[in-house]
């Protein structure tokens, strides 16, 4: 114990007295709130409860600890001095003295100072590799292709196979390659627009039969899936940075982030109705990244 | 009796007696803004606790499973064991809920808190030396709380966090040469793989924390060590601390405030929701909800993304990505500006004095308004990341808003320096701008005339008034010959550190027979005498 | 109360265990309580709730069409025609034209389908003052009957379009909707309902106080900028399937208290940085001020 005594002048006062009784409140309070705490468990638990009973044990003992260090102990205002954080001139000498001394008895060997560093060093870049180089593969070419190959199946969500009367004018659905259905890199967007054999592109002739167009639905500035459809407009909207691809023109970028069109999948109905790929999709789909040319 | 039985058991071992004194009698500055650290640490202990009692149930995989718990809307699903044990925890593990939601609202609590703490360190040149240091401690704090948070968040898998995490994939790949053997490496493949949800959790629950851990005993170490700044004020020096003693009154109230803190993250985790997965669903790479927001903290980075044009710089065979400028480059140079501030202002100032005393805001008033328009500029950034949800509630045209908050960030930063600067250097001019005011009376003579007096000044104990600082005397370092500091004129302190022997120094008209008069023996070298300034007398203080 | 009596130190001494020990017994009563799970559960065994052994299979509960399916269709009264006249050219005819031929200032009605006429003047979009602005709900301003005799009238123009369907809850699966609502719905009308902006003015609304016949009317019609999702695209079953979730989420279980609007992290934060900061603040407020 320091020789910080109470001053009897604290104790005296009403207003302490007052604070007393408002510090043996708040403990108590807090008391029954633990007891309240340990039924509502028992009988199950409920969040609402416990969450209000808590505040009420937590801030119990909370207000009481703050009131009784505020009003029922002495405040000061003391003062301390600063000790100066810097240190004597003789003892910096002597540090640097010390170090001074231990440096010159280990340089008289050079060749055996280098021979440790390059130990080191040896060791720490060969460990570097079984640690980063185990986490996961190199990209390869992950980035430039996807799942999509000639003559691939398309289906929806659910794997039934896409026909001609999949969808309405107007319609939306997200596929996929049968063999990849939820696949990840191979979500492709199919909307069906009034105008039969629509060209988005030069070069795109035979890339939208009766009016269906396939877009990569991940957005190309940070990947996310361009679910939201706006029919009267045709135009696709990211749902996380609001990039607006307009369908028409080949999903080119109308407003927002997105840097680059929507890459569109080449399709073509066989001779049973059923929606194929005439290739995979002919650009990396996804957002940028520095190898992409 | 047991504490000295106990302190002989442990200073017969370890020596605590000086220490633990020393520690006791440590002197506290009171200000309510010193607080706001404090809510900090106080949240991280509730995370700290919260977050064990969440490792118990979760289980970090990417596993498919069928649901079949208690929530009944998502029975039969398919989802993976990440989600499907968050909602366990949601709806049949006892008290999981609360504990969930506390751990979630004591994280937005948590850097909230530490952003403010940093406001109020720079806005009162509280970083200046000796606590450069301390500072770029801080900026690793915040950086590693932000990075914490949003792992976090990812954890439960579920469909809003799924599609950050998404988002997360973009960014890194968007690291110019690196980035996409970056992202590759840190996601075990192609987005998505299995591998994230497990190694999320690793940092989440173990690296981070650590780490946090480690700076945080660092933080508070060195806050120790140098003490605390105090704002000018009644005999209050560069050279002296003025508060509440550390024991018992600032234990007991720093003590309490935990319990305050706790409580009212209690609270809100009993009745305010957050974060609701079980409404979200599990994340499926394909599916996307629309008000898709990150939590606040990574809302100016969220904002950053809407707002960038449409770049992308395409040349000699590489890109480099649109993400890469809001998501990399500015958050690169927001923290590296930041951790570097006091450095750039002892170029901008060449003062290289030791501050013990804090700025008041409005008498810097270039730092202040410079604070302002860059605050200014984050707190756009912040709201440009709910433009949807604006658009919606304000039944505005989204490109309307996009394109507003776009030229907003370069037109509301001026301004707000602008303003910052007027109203500060203005303030700063005003006598007695600050203090308490005293009642005008205004009485009515018997002729009818009116006149204005000022009420009488409240009781000395009462009044606060802020002191002009002793004069300053540069004084002379007689070993080195160089002239070091500028101290206040405390003569006998200054003989104490120029001697460094130990003298038992008189501190002077001490007043005799008074209440709570003490005096600690001086420890031999340097260490400071402890006295307490008594109020009602007005005078007799250390420094005078 | 008797440690108010004693001398002023043993007051306080006595303080201290009381904190001490609130924490303590606290502590050990939740250690021991025993263990069960929330009320509303439904296993108990809380631990094992999830597993492999559940038995859903994706989209396919529920059984048949046709009139005992899931959707059945609402077959309109052809002697409410006339009176369904005299309520359009009243109300509609302005601007659609006494036979729904459409004008400059509204589009051609006729074979449309009921369901789109039932959708649009049964959720008070129609009639519209001002044909420029996007139409919102609003207090429908006909009866059910009334809407039911222009839903008549106007189909009875031209064939086609979808029928006003009926949906059956009942022999609907809330789970298969959710994962159907979030693959096809939530990427406009957000996860939990409450609609977004969408580009250029427009709004994706709100499902909150949408009916299930609105639901699938909305749906198969695609009204305003929705797209249309016709029977190939959506089973009818599928379709019962979202318009039971949706129903749900129009009263959700907010487990976790006050719902903030359902939003997500925009009015999390905000309540995290004004009310939990704000609170601490006061707190600071009062525990860094002078004791007076």
């Amino acid at each position: 114990m320091t020789q910080l005594h109470e001053s009897s002048a604290i104790d005296a006062s009403p207003k302490s007295r007052a604070a007393e009784v408002f510090v043996g409140i708040c403990f108590l309070l807090s008391v029954l709130g633990t007891i309240g705490l340990a039924i509502t468990y028992w009988v199950g638990g409920q969040p609402q409860v416990e969450g209000g009973l808590l505040f009420v044990t937590l801030g119990g003992i909370g207000i009481g600890m703050v009131a009784w260090g505020k009003y029922l102990v002495p405040q000061g205002p003391f003062v301390q001095e600063r000790e100066v954080l810097k240190s004597e001139i003789v003892e910096k000498q002597a540090m640097l003295a010390s170090l001074d001394r231990g440096q010159k008895q280990l340089g008289r060997r050079p060749f055996l100072g280098k021979m440790l560093g390059a130990s080191i060093g040896l060791f720490g870049a060969i460990n570097l590799f079984p640690f980063l180089r185990s986490l996961g593969p190199v990209p390869k070419k992950a980035l430039t292709t996807t799942p999509w190959k000639k003559d691939a199946l398309i289906v929806g969500p659910d794997g039934r196979v896409v026909t001609t009367s999949t969808l309405e004018v107007g319609g939306i659905l997200t596929v996929f390659p049968s063999y990849d259905v939820g696949g990840a890199i191979s979500q492709t967007v199919l909307v069906r627009v009034a105008n039969e054999n629509w060209t988005t592109k030069p070069g795109r002739e035979t890339w939208g039969p009766q009016g269906y167009l396939a877009f990569s639905k991940i957005c190309t500035h940070a990947g996310c899936p361009v679910g939201l459809y706006q029919e009267l407009t045709q135009q696709l909207l990211c749902p996380c940075h609001q990039s607006l691809f307009d369908v028409l023109t080949g999903a080119t970028q109308v407003f927002g982030p997105a840097p680059r069109p929507l890459p569109q999948l080449p399709i073509y109905f066989d001779s049973n109705g059923n929606l194929r790929a005439q290739s995979g999709y002919l650009e990396p789909v996804g957002p940028g990244y520095w190898e992409r040319g | 009796m047991i504490v000295t039985q106990a302190t002989d058991w442990f200073d017969e071992r370890l020596g605590i007696a000086k220490f633990t004194r020393k520690s006791l009698n440590k002197i506290f500055p009171d200000h309510w803004s010193f607080m706001l650290g404090e809510i900090a640490m106080y949240s991280f202990v509730v995370l700290l606790f919260t977050g064990v009692f969440l490792t118990l149930f979760f289980v970090p995989s990417s596993k498919d499973v069928i649901y079949n718990g208690a929530y009944a809307p998502l029975r039969g699903t398919k989802v993976s064991e990440a989600f499907a044990s968050t909602l366990n925890i949601s709806f049949s593990v006892r008290a999981g809920l609360v504990m969930r939601q506390m751990h979630h609202w004591a994280a937005n609590v948590f850097i909230a808190a530490i952003v403010v703490h940093v406001c109020r360190i720079f806005f009162t040149g509280a970083f200046r030396k000796p606590r450069e240091i301390n500072w770029i401690v801080g900026t690793g704090l915040l950086v590693l709380a932000i990075v914490n948070g949003f792992l976090g968040y990812s954890l439960p898998d579920d469909l809003i966090s799924g599609t950050g995490i998404r988002i997360a994939f973009s960014i890194v790949l968007s690291v110019p040469v690196v980035g996409s053997y970056l992202a590759f490496l840190l996601f075990g493949g192609n987005f998505p793989g299995d591998s994230i949800i497990p190694r999320f959790y690793s940092l989440h629950i173990l690296i981070i924390p650590a780490l946090i851990v480690g700076l945080l005993t660092a933080h508070l170490a060195i806050m120790w060590h140098q003490k605390h700044t105090q704002f000018k004020g009644k005999g209050k020096t560069d050279r002296n601390v003025v508060g509440v003693a550390m024991w018992p009154a600032y234990a007991f109230q720093a003590g309490g405030f935990f319990f305050v803190t706790a409580a009212v993250i209690a609270i809100l985790g009993g009745l305010v929701q957050i974060n609701p997965i079980w409404l979200y669903g599990q994340y499926v790479p394909y599916r996307v909800s629309y008000a898709v927001q990150p939590d606040w903290y990574m809302g100016w980075l969220d904002g950053a993304l809407r707002l960038m044009p449409s770049w992308e710089i395409q040349a000699f065979g590489h890109m480099i990505p649109n993400v890469f400028f809001p998501a990399v480059l500015l958050p690169g140079i927001t923290f590296t500006l930041l951790g570097a501030w006091p450095f750039i202002e002892k170029k901008i100032t060449k003062d290289n004095l030791e501050h013990n005393l804090l700025d008041n805001p409005r008498d810097v008033p270039w730092r202040t308004s410079l604070g302002v328009g860059i605050l200014a500029f984050y707190v756009v950034l912040f709201f440009a990341s709910s433009t949807d949800v604006l658009a919606n509630s304000f039944s505005l045209s989204l490109n309307f808003v996009l394109w507003a908050f776009r030229i907003l960030l370069f037109v509301v930063p001026p301004i707000a320096a602008y303003i910052a600067y007027k109203l500060a250097a203005e303030a700063s001019d005003v006598p007695g701008i600050g203090r308490r005011k005293r009642a005008l009376i205004i009485s009515r003579s018997e002729e009818g005339a009116f006149s204005t007096s000022e009420s009488a000044p409240r009781s000395a104990t009462h009044e606060e008034t802020v002191e002009e600082l002793p004069e300053e005397v540069k004084y002379h370092n007689v070993l080195e010959g160089t002239e070091e500091y500028v101290m206040p004129s405390a003569v006998s302190s200054v003989a104490t550190v120029i001697n460094n022997v130990s003298v038992d120094v008189d501190l002077g008209p001490l007043p005799s027979g008074g209440s709570g008069v003490y005096q600690i023996p001086r420890s031999p070298r340097g260490s400071a005498p402890n006295g307490r300034i008594d109020e009602q007398e007005g005078h007799g203080d250390i420094d005078e | 109360m008797s440690i108010f009596k004693r001398p002023a130190k043993a007051r306080r001494a006595a303080l201290l265990p009381i904190a001490v020990g609130t924490l303590t017994v606290g502590a050990a009563f939740l250690a021991f309580a025993p263990t069960a799970s929330y009320a509303q559960s439904n296993n108990p065994s809380s631990l094992s709730n999830y597993g492999y052994t559940g038995s859903y299979i994706y989209g396919s509960s529920g059984q048949g069409n046709g009139n005992n399916g899931p959707i059945t269709n609402v077959n309109l009264n052809p002697s409410t025609i006339p009176f369904g006249r005299s309520l359009f050219v009243e109300n509609c005819a302005s601007c659609h034209g006494n036979n729904a031929e459409g004008s400059s200032r509204a589009p051609n009605l006729q074979g449309l389908g009921a369901a789109t006429i039932d959708f649009w003047v049964s959720t008070g979009r129609m009639p519209l003052a001002d044909p420029t602005v996007q139409a919102v709900r609003k207090p429908a301003r006909f009866s059910r009957s009334e809407t039911l005799a222009i839903d008549a009238y106007v189909s009875s123009l031209a064939s086609g379009g979808p029928a006003i369907p009926n949906v059956n809850l009942q022999m609907a699966n809330e789970a298969s909707g959710s994962e159907l609502f979030a693959t096809n719905c939530a990427a406009c009308h957000t996860i939990t309902g409450a609609g977004d902006a969408l580009a250029a003015g427009v709004y994706a609304p709100s499902l909150l106080s949408a009916t299930p016949t609105q639901i699938a009317e909305a749906i198969r019609s695609g009204p305003g900028n929705m797209p249309r999702f016709g029977s190939n695209t959506l089973t009818d079953q599928q379709v019962a399937d979202i318009a039971k979730y949706v129903t749900y989420l129009q009263k959700p279980v907010d487990q976790g208290g006050i719902a903030l609007g359902h939003v997500g992290p925009v009015t999390e934060g905000f309540v995290g940085i004004l009310i939990g900061l704000g609170l601490l603040m006061l707190a600071g407020l009062w525990i860094g001020g002078k004791a007076k």
